[in-house]
């Protein structure tokens, strides 16, 4: 109904896999775009800080494990030990004195350095027994963290992080955080929106759909199974130095356990394996639904229904769990299958189908 | 009685001075003063491949230089045959440049018939698009020693051919680029060859009555119906062209070679014929010209797909569509919409009428043409009510297509418009239309009888079509004189007019009305294929072939039903009383219609008359078996009994016969060879 596809030529096959041939969806993605930069002047700090921040940085994180779970195929339950990593390592390099751009590098460089290690037992095993392994990687790293000081400062200590500086300049307060994780998300979107269009992705999509069949031809499932780990890992890393630095403001072992590595992996999945979009959908779900369901109950119990206060704690809880399994079991590919539904149906208005 | 109202010509702003002399003045202007700007782009593999106007004068003079190491001269014709290729096009100049003349050939003209269209102009050499037609050229040069040479464009299929005289098209360019390199002056010397004087093309009529006939069309025919065209705002400077018509039809020589070189146009050529529609969606042409059975066909694929649509959807169309149909139809009687009307077609056309026109690919379509024949009056309307400025464009071969034309803010139902500036038209004593303009040609070639059967001394063109000039300068057009029939009760009738009424029915693809001299109308129907068929699927109704859909008593009751609701619309006299769906449906093959796809009706009349008695002897079933033509030339037999109906109607008072429908007793033979 929207959609306009008249008049849209190709004077070259690059021109041809352009990323948004039709004309609204790019000006949608400006429009998105000028939004998201002019957020800080039109949301109120509170909103900014506590729900538009968070979102952004979980999204980077988000698509750092969807390119492995969506992109190559390859379950990973230890996600968060990977952001653990890189929050440390950088907060760390930036304590010693390393400028903060080159504190995110070496975020990233170590979250892939010690997830190409792990991810070598992914070489051997797939699905279950990967899971497994990927589980084991989470507690060592616990492990590791809690019980090495020189890391932690200590089994129950919190490291304050640094302000950031760019280029010398100190970047503060909510605003500024948010504009350095913004740009590193369009970073990491961009990059992701262009995988499928490279011999990487391709090799990666090979890989997932059956390594055997990538080998036989001639894709090397050791060479793009290794790729595919360091890439998630320090786009992992890098997402968890962001968060520390823009968002918590310190570091300490509490905030990358088990769980959140679950709630990673439950953004993948609601939003849709393999989809960009839907990785944002995803991580806006898991993460603000939670946070509006308490607000609606909140309110429903102010404004005069009887809601007991044990009632007031946990419904929230079930409408969320609700909430996730109603998506699901509505479109088991994610919202970003909803999405592209709703694309689709327009796309072919007035008609049931395409037609030729 | 002599109109030459005319509304105030406005000089295209392309021009400045006044109108090239020649195409080929043209095409030089062009690439001298807008060399850089796309003249063709042609769809090859998925994508559109761009020509420059400084890339096409180039193609053309060194194919010019190429041709004329070949033989080619003055006054000689140059075969073209094949369908929409940009090389086809360039050919058709490079004939010019050398004073030769360019004779097309519709693409699927069998064999057999390929001489009849290589008479004129001793063809030596000749353009095919692909192997195919080169084939056919073979075997033409076998029997009657022409062409000599033979220059193709695709060369699938053709890399091991040991025939004499094969030359690939890119080969032809490069002997004539290394000719122009070799030879300082020319280029200069080819260019300035042309003269007004000359004939550009060859037409052939499309041979309703007959053998075609050559009509040759000069160089400056050719340019004053483009600078005409231009100056009645027909077209506007740089539009963008959809070049998919036969390149044998008058309509595509105007829009895709003589219009497009004068108003520097943008040809955009499809890939093949098949996928058509489809690149039409990827041009959305600015000027678009369709035969009312490409405007019908589109109809249909609208129809078709609102049935099968979702009920939403489908009540959104069924509720904006009508409503903005009989807006329009009040909008051409005269009145002004209401505010509420207004609205509704506001909201529709961001609902419905929008997505649609992009789907057609016509939503930017500024210029909207129809041409050839008269087209039925709710397609007229269906396409205008989307919001497309369709209309009716009326020409001759023999004056360029530009006789009259609906001007935008002046369109009649009932009128094909008025005159373009520089046509003069008057009525004959018979009340025929007569044409006298500088695109109008001098007469046929080779052929002093029927030039002077159809001009007077005075260089009036006898236009065969009857009609009428209203007090306000608009033309009507009643149909062919030789058409207007009486049946036996006396009752005046165009057959054609008829028949596009009833085609406006989305499962009716072709058929004849019947009644010179009988005592009411019938109609032999084909049935559309693709809409029936589909309708059928929907209900679960089995067949196998043509014929057997055309036979199921649904399928007959369903063409009944459509011819109810057109007879409802016409006065007594004038409705269907009985019809027979035909097994098949007419072929150009078989001569029933002309390559143009006009109905041949004596050719229907003789080769259905015992099943035509049956029609009006009021039987049941008529055993009907005739002789089919294959593409290959080898002819078959097809015997099948079909059914006759009657259309019920109350209104018939006089109705002798009981509504009856045939059962599906059927026997089929089908003799090969």
């Amino acid at each position: 109904m929207f959609y306009r596809q008249a008049g849209i030529r190709y004077t070259s096959y690059p021109a041809e896999r352009q990323l948004w041939p039709l004309g609204i969806e790019r000006v949608l993605m400006g429009l998105i775009l000028a939004l998201a930069l002019i957020a800080p002047a039109l949301l109120s700090p509170l909103l900014l800080s506590s729900y538009l921040l968070p979102w952004v940085i979980w999204s980077i994180a988000a698509l750092g494990l969807n390119l492995l779970m969506g992109g190559a195929g390859q379950i990973h339950l230890g996600y968060a030990a990977v952001m653990a990593i890189g929050a440390y390592s950088a907060t760390h390099a930036a304590r010693a004195g390393l400028p903060f751009e080159l504190s995110l590098l070496v975020a990233g460089l170590a979250s892939a350095v010690i997830g190409v290690i792990f991810g070598a037992a992914a070489l051997r095993i797939r699905g279950l027994y990967l899971a497994i392994a990927t589980l084991a990687m989470q507690y060592i790293v616990d492990f590791a963290i809690g019980h090495i000081p020189a890391i932690s400062g200590g089994t129950q200590a919190t490291v304050a992080t640094p302000t950031p500086r760019i280029l010398g300049i100190p970047v503060e307060g909510p605003v500024g955080g948010y504009y350095i994780a913004l740009v590193v998300c369009i970073v990491v979107t961009l990059f992701m929106l262009n995988l499928r269009r490279t011999s990487f992705g391709r090799a990666l999509a090979a890989i997932r759909e059956k390594d055997y069949a990538a080998e036989i031809l001639g894709i090397s499932a050791f060479r793009y199974k290794l790729m595919a780990f360091w890439t998630s890992s320090f786009i992992g890393g890098v997402a968890g130095a962001i968060l520390v630095f823009c968002y918590y403001r310190s570091v300490s072992p509490e905030q990358f356990h088990l769980e959140t590595s679950v709630q990673l992996v439950a953004m993948v999945i609601v939003g849709g394996l393999g989809s960009v979009l839907g990785t944002f959908l995803g991580a806006a779900l898991i993460l603000l639904a939670p946070l509006a369901l308490s607000a609606l109950v909140a309110s429903l119990a102010s404004s005069g229904l009887p809601i007991g206060s044990d009632l007031r704690a946990h419904l929230p809880l079930v409408l969320y769990g609700a909430l996730i399994v109603g998506f699901l079991i509505a479109e088991p590919l994610g919202l970003a299958k909803l999405y592209d539904n709703a694309r689709k149906y327009l796309l072919v208005w007035p008609f049931r189908h395409a037609r030729s | 009685m002599n109109a030459r109202a005319t509304p105030a010509a406005v000089a295209p702003e392309a021009a400045g001075t006044g109108p090239p002399a020649t195409l080929i003045a043209a095409l030089a202007r062009n690439a001298r003063d807008h060399g850089g700007t796309t003249a063709i782009r042609e769809r090859e593999l998925g994508l559109w491949r761009e020509r420059s106007w400084h890339d096409l004068h180039g193609e053309v003079l060194a194919l010019a230089a190429g041709l004329e190491e070949l033989g080619v001269g003055p006054d000689t014709a140059v075969t073209i045959i094949g369908d929409n290729r940009a090389s086809l096009y360039a050919a058709m100049l490079a004939a010019n440049v050398l004073r030769a003349f360019s004779a097309p050939v519709f693409a699927d003209v069998p064999p057999a018939e390929l001489e009849l269209y290589t008479r004129h102009g001793e063809p030596a050499v000749a353009f095919a698009e692909d192997q195919e037609q080169v084939d056919k050229l073979l075997d033409l040069r076998s029997s009657i020693g022409r062409p000599r040479h033979i220059v193709y464009d695709d060369p699938r299929g053709l890399a091991q051919s040991t025939a004499a005289g094969l030359v690939p098209y890119a080969k032809l360019i490069e002997q004539g680029r290394a000719r122009l390199a070799a030879v300082p002056g020319l280029a200069a010397d080819l260019e300035g060859r042309s003269r007004p004087d000359d004939i550009a093309i060859l037409m052939h009529s499309s041979g309703t009555t007959g053998t075609p006939k050559g009509i040759a069309i000069r160089q400056r025919n050719a340019v004053a119906a483009a600078w005409s065209g231009g100056c009645a705002g027909a077209f506007a400077t740089g539009e963008d062209t959809f070049a998919y018509l036969p390149i044998a039809w008058v309509g595509d020589y105007l829009l895709s070679i003589a219009a497009a070189l004068v108003m520097r146009f943008t040809i955009n050529i499809p890939e093949r014929q098949e996928t058509a529609m489809l690149d039409l969606r990827a041009v959305a042409p600015t000027l678009y010209l369709a035969a009312p059975r490409a405007w019908d066909a589109m109809l249909t694929r609208v129809q078709v797909g609102i049935a099968d649509s979702t009920p939403l959807k489908r009540a959104l169309f069924n509720f904006f569509m009508p409503r903005a149909i009989a807006m329009e139809r009040r909008r051409l009687a005269g009145e002004a919409p209401s505010a509420r009307d207004e609205l509704v077609r506001r909201v529709g056309e961001a609902v419905i009428f929008a997505p649609l026109k992009d789907y057609l690919g016509l939503s930017r379509a500024r210029h909207a043409f129809t041409g050839g024949e008269a087209l039925g009056e709710d397609t007229f309307l269906f396409f205008r009510a989307l919001g497309i400025k369709l209309t009716q464009l009326y020409g001759q071969t023999e004056t360029c297509a530009m006789t009259a034309i609906q001007f935008a803010d002046d369109v009649r139902l009932d009128t094909v418009g008025r005159p373009l500036p520089g046509v003069e038209i008057k009525l004959g004593d018979d009340g025929e239309i007569l044409v006298r303009s500088q695109s109008t040609v001098d007469g046929y070639f080779n052929d002093p009888a029927a030039t002077a059967k159809a001009f007077t001394g005075d260089g009036w063109l006898r236009t065969g079509d009857a009609g009428a000039i209203e007090p306000d300068g608009q033309l009507v057009v009643y149909g062919r004189v030789s058409e207007v029939v009486h049946t036996a009760a006396g009752d005046r009738y165009i057959p054609n007019y008829l028949e596009n009424r009833i085609k406006f029915s989305p499962y009716i693809r072709n058929l004849a009305v019947l009644g010179a001299g009988k005592p009411w109308l019938a109609a032999i129907v084909c049935i559309d294929r693709e809409a029936v068929g589909h309708w059928a699927e929907q209900r679960g109704l089995a067949y196998s072939s043509f014929a057997e859909l055309s036979q199921l008593p649904q399928v007959c009751e369903l063409v009944r039903n459509s011819l109810d609701d057109i007879n409802r619309q016409l006065s007594a006299p004038l409705r269907i009383r009985r019809f027979v769906n035909l097994h098949k449906d007419f072929d150009a093959d078989d001569g029933e219609i002309t390559r143009t796809r006009k109905l041949r009706r004596t050719v229907v009349e003789e080769r259905y008359a015992p099943l035509i008695a049956a029609l009006y002897a009021g039987a049941e079933h008529a055993d009907v078996e005739i002789t089919i033509t294959y593409e290959n030339g080898t002819t078959g037999a097809f015997a099948r009994r079909l059914a006759l109906a009657d259309v019920a109607d109350a209104a018939f008072e006089d109705r002798a016969i009981p509504v009856r429908l045939g059962n599906g007793a059927q026997r089929q033979a089908m003799e090969g060879r």
